[in-house]
């Protein structure tokens, strides 16, 4: 397993925003679903190793992030995508990727072709001496994905990966996702269920900090069964687990 | 024109793309990619002063505290204070508050700690040349140069050497603290104004309070964001 979580809480003042996750996943594409303010971003941070839980324990391929050279060997092999992706505006999309590619500790020597190949598969190859400043919403998400990729890791973690992409673009990005998923673990937190059904293997919902589902996306069709709320069986599934959590 | 069927023109297309693309490193950022042993932490170097609204914040914090030591000479705690207050700064302006890829930072292998040491030398280091400069025309750029920029420069030089040696942000600003104090309170005892300068009672609140003040610029920095969903 790349990834087993063990009653991981965390906590910001008052607010619970994890509250006793578990889970366990191995290569493939995981999606990870909910409202807004379920906990979905809090518990990828953690495994993003950028903030540390509050309680519960969490081992991310076959490491324990609390442990400092354990971290570091961990960070090399992640890639990850946050929410809200800052970046330098003075910074091309190469300069981009290419610090973070060293921030990383990648070999020098294999930088420039890693970037170069990150760069082509975001499809942003035209605006690879274009500055960040300059590119549209989309593009600074695809960019974001670039630097995710460049190290080829073998734990991947996107935060809403798809905002901001237009149909085609979203359409290539699962494409992507898929590819990844065949040799690492890849774990997508979305709003999207159709991201979720289009590329995910596996699936868990989240719910004031809890899993309230975690199975195969046909599993979660299967419980929408009957449920009227929701355009689609996947999003019944999805509105059919959420009332019964609220219930 | 055919193809061969065993040419994969894709992988053709990135290797020219790579070295199309390839920046290649000026002869300051191989030296300092060899000094500090990472071209991470050369390029965080390098980049810092390309932050311009951190840097504009970091450097007039720097200044400030230089003009204190300046003004507070025969006082020593406010000299041993002030690279607090610059760490703090630098820490502020380099942190979640304005640094905009702060969070994808803190995911890195090099620790973001250790870029906060080269982020100092840099704010030090390329004041005290532009202090230097202007010494030329200003006695009291002068006295900031030469009784604060350089010396810290030097002492967050020394730093971040101790830190790359010994691989631990800890041991590089625990070297670098404690040169500093040293010269600090070398230069003080010589004179013989150590005694009466650190037990002046009307002192003590300010003291506090300055020190109450970096502790909280320094936790704030340091804070860990809250997760939006």
């Amino acid at each position: 397993m790349n990834v087993e979580i063990t009653g991981l809480t965390r906590r910001f003042g008052r607010t619970q925003a994890v509250n006793g996750v578990d889970l366990r996943t191995g290569q493939g594409v995981f999606g990870l679903l909910g409202p807004n303010g379920a906990g979905k971003t809090s518990l990828l941070r953690m495994m993003a190793t950028v903030i540390p839980p509050s309680s519960g324990s969490l081992s991310l391929l076959g490491r324990n992030p609390a442990e400092h050279r354990s971290r570091q060997e961990l960070r090399r092999r992640l890639g990850y995508l946050p929410q809200n992706l800052g970046y330098y505006p003075g910074f091309t999309v190469v300069e981009f990727v290419e610090y973070f590619a060293l921030l990383k500790e990648m070999p020098p020597g294999r930088v420039p072709a890693a970037v170069a190949a990150a760069v082509e598969r975001v499809g942003l190859g035209d605006k690879a001496k274009a500055k960040m400043r300059t590119l549209s919403g989309g593009m600074l998400r695809r960019a974001g994905i670039a630097q995710a990729i460049v190290n080829e890791p073998e734990l991947l973690l996107f935060d809403e990966p798809t905002a901001g992409l237009d149909p085609e673009q979203r359409v290539e990005f699962r494409t992507l996702l898929r590819e990844f998923g065949r040799r690492a673990t890849v774990i997508v937190s979305t709003h999207l269920v159709e991201d979720v059904g289009a590329a995910c293997s596996e699936v868990a919902l989240m719910h004031e900090g809890k899993i309230a589902f975690q199975g195969t996306p046909d599993e979660l069709t299967a419980r929408g069964v009957g449920h009227d709320s929701g355009d689609a069986p996947l999003e019944r599934g999805y509105s059919a687990v959420l009332a019964a959590a609220r219930a | 024109m055919d193809t061969p069927q065993d040419v994969d023109l894709n992988r053709v297309w990135v290797g020219v793309a790579a070295q199309v693309w390839r920046r290649q490193p000026g002869r300051i950022e191989r030296l300092v990619t060899r000094v500090l042993r990472s071209q991470g932490l050369a390029r965080a170097l390098l980049t810092t002063p390309s932050l311009l609204l951190p840097w504009l914040l970091a450097s007039v914090a720097v200044l400030v505290a230089g003009a204190a030591v300046t003004a507070g000479t025969g006082q020593p705690v406010v000299a041993l204070a002030a690279p607090g207050l610059a760490a703090a700064a630098v820490a502020y302006a380099y942190g979640p508050g304005l640094d905009p890829a702060w969070e994808l930072s803190r995911s890195m292998a090099i620790s973001d700690r250790m870029v906060l040491m080269t982020r100092v030398l840099a704010v030090f280091g390329v004041n005290a040349v532009l202090a230097l400069a202007a010494s030329a025309v200003s006695g009291t750029a002068a006295g900031i140069a030469l009784g604060w920029l350089v010396p810290m420069t030097a002492v967050s030089a020394l730093a971040l050497a101790a830190a790359t040696l010994a691989r631990s942000a800890n041991v590089g600003a625990a070297a670098g603290l404690a040169g500093w104090a040293i010269t600090v309170l070398g230069g003080q005892s010589a004179t013989g104004q150590l005694d009466a300068a650190v037990t002046k009672s009307s002192l003590v609140l300010p003291y506090l309070l300055f020190a109450a003040g970096c502790a909280a610029v320094v936790l704030f920095s340091s804070r860990n964001p809250k997760g939006t969903s």
